[in-house]
């Protein structure tokens, strides 16, 4: 078998005395969708956020292929190829929906202040690139009826789209959604399903946290559950379904 | 209405450019009073300040009340250079770009650590200790009397010596200052500076290095301020303390704000308006400072956002280009 595209082992992260994720070890496969639950309050998003660079992990590490990725920052990750988005939406508000998406196109275009300066070949070669890859991204998600309004004047559905299609402007090969459905109706998480599906037909791998246990139960290929920051069962979702350990996280003890 | 406006000079923004330039060279010789000229030479300066300054607090959201003090240090490098060492007038205003460049970074530096109020604290703290250096360093800045005898500005040998010439030269550094910034707005550091003003969280996660588009913005704006301070001590033959204090900042804050933040034709507007205005109300005697203070509230109370606070030109164009297109492949179709 192959290397995992992302591994962790034994993250922990604290915060003065409270241990928000403990000694998690956990691996992503390549093509895989993966999903992380577990209740409010349990460390996924803090695990998501060791994994992605806005903290260093107290304790523990992080791989990326075979290269060790712990304490790497932000920027550095995104480059290396994985691409997030966030719990609560993340658009920049003075760009069109265009300018968005070609902010995601940052890392894999070359352009440096004389090129903007004096508009040189490679600036032109590096807007156009740009350019390129946002519209290809904002064609995929379904927004490219008029790229140059302002993203947060999208309706809320799209505007996660939005900030999906960013992330696929990075060219990563993970992407990682940060509970893409949250604030979803029905309608809309169906069509979500639907367009995660599709896109990991394209090759990305993609990692997950989700509170929509139907999104999740659906779509996902293996599925970490965390509580109070532990990891308390991983398997298929038909497994997890089952396991009393999980049942009692979500439910409480039988009485 | 205001739309309509807009619409029409982001379709037509070439012809609009032309029209601006021609009036723009054609200004000096419509008045043959030279005070005027002279008038719309100061706007040109602190056009270039506000421009500067809208990088920092317009398009990087940094609000900063120590722009004089890039201006100052530009303006003292240009003077102490050629009265003490004789450089020509081209040399001493690349040396004042390069001396408040530096100063740039060293005020770039705390945006690392600080945000938000705490920053603009920062910010003033900055603009006194410059004043307070060259108010105190007797023997190399003459104190609070100054420098005086600069010579006025010569290129290869011509000699910048009237209203009229001055003026065409604050012109050109006014054109080139625009351009540039706007340039570099438009690429894809200008995205990065707006990502970072608009999310930095996001802005991280998307693979841009935060810091790293603050300190350039600062040392961008501290550039292009020092270059209006090199340029104003030779215009002026004169510079002192006095001319690059806090009351400066502000007053190029307030340009920025009332022309709209991240807009720099904005940014120009209201360097114009702030400084033709009490030109323009001086018959009223004692009443000017009262009206103009009043025409700014109505301004800001009417506008919050500034003039062209809320325009960006580059967006209606392209938004009614891709329309028109689709519009177009409709009828096609039909």
């Amino acid at each position: 078998m192959s290397t995992p595209v992302l591994r962790t082992e034994k993250v922990t992260q604290r915060f003065g005395g409270l241990v928000a994720v403990n000694s998690v070890d956990m691996h992503v496969d390549q093509g895989e969708i993966i999903g992380i639950i577990g209740p409010n309050g349990a460390g996924k998003t803090t695990l998501f956020n060791c994994i992605t660079g806005q903290y260093t992990p107290t304790e523990g590490k992080i791989y990326f292929h075979d290269k060790d990725i712990t304490g790497m920052t932000p920027f550095q990750i995104t480059e290396l190829g994985m691409c997030r988005t966030f719990q609560n939406i993340k658009l920049f508000p003075h760009m069109t929906i265009m300018e968005n998406a070609m902010v995601g196109a940052h890392t894999r275009i070359k352009e440096n202040l004389w090129d903007a300066f004096f508009h040189t070949k490679a600036y032109k070669k590096a807007e156009k690139q740009a350019e390129e890859r946002a519209k290809k991204a904002l064609e995929l998600t379904g927004l490219s009826d008029n790229p140059y309004y302002y993203g947060t004047d999208l309706p809320y559905g799209k505007q996660r789209r939005l900030e999906i299609a960013r992330a696929i402007a990075s060219d990563p090969e993970v992407l990682m959604f940060d509970e893409p459905a949250a604030g979803m109706n029905e309608g809309e998480t169906a069509d979500l399903t639907e367009f995660i599906r599709e896109i990991r037909g394209l090759g990305y791998t993609i990692l997950l946290i989700e509170h929509d246990m139907r999104l999740v139960m659906n779509l996902c290929d293996r599925i970490y559950v965390l509580d109070h920051g532990t990891l308390i069962a991983s398997g298929k979702p038909d497994e997890i379904k089952q396991n009393p350990l999980v049942i009692e996280a979500y439910l409480g003890k039988k009485a | 209405m205001l739309k309509k406006i807009t619409t029409a000079w982001a379709l037509h923004r070439r012809t609009v450019v032309a029209a601006a330039l021609v009036l723009l060279v054609a200004f000096p010789f419509l008045f043959s009073n030279q005070y005027i000229v002279t008038v719309a030479t100061l706007g040109g300066v602190y056009a270039i300040l506000a421009m500067s300054l809208n990088l920092i607090s317009g398009f990087m959201g940094i609000t900063s009340l120590g722009h004089a003090a890039f201006w100052g240090v530009g303006a003292y490098t240009a003077a102490l250079l050629s009265t003490k060492l004789g450089w020509p007038f081209l040399l001493t205003l690349i040396a004042s770009c390069v001396v408040a460049l530096i100063f740039g970074i060293l005020l770039g530096l705390p945006t690392l650590r600080l945000s938000g109020r705490y920053l603009t604290i920062v910010t003033l703290a900055f603009c006194e200790i410059i004043r307070t250096i060259e108010t105190n360093w007797k023997s190399l800045t003459g104190g609070a009397t100054g420098i005086t005898g600069i010579p006025k500005p010569e290129l290869f040998g011509y000699v910048f010596n009237t209203p009229r010439k001055i003026y065409f030269m604050v012109l050109v550094l006014c054109i080139l200052t625009y351009v540039m910034i706007s340039r570099l707005m438009d690429s894809k550091l200008g995205r990065g500076i707006t990502a970072v003003r608009d999310d930095y969280i996001a802005a991280q996660a998307m693979g841009i290095k935060d810091s790293r588009y603050k300190i350039m913005a600062f040392v961008i704006s501290a550039a292009f301020a020092g270059m209006a301070g090199g340029f104003y001590a030779h215009y002026m033959s004169f510079i002192s303390p006095l001319s690059f204090s806090f009351d400066q900042s502000t007053l190029i804050l307030s340009m920025i704000i009332i022309g709209g933040l991240g807009n720099l034709t904005g940014s120009v507007i209201g360097a114009v308006l702030l400084i033709a205005l009490p030109e323009v109300l001086r018959p009223l005697m004692a009443w000017r400072q009262v009206i103009y203070g009043a025409l700014l509230v109505v301004v800001i109370l009417c506008k919050p956002s500034g003039l062209l606070g809320k325009v960006n030109l580059k967006h209606i164009r392209q938004r009614e280009i891709f329309r028109r297109g689709k519009e177009k492949e409709g009828e096609v179709k039909a």
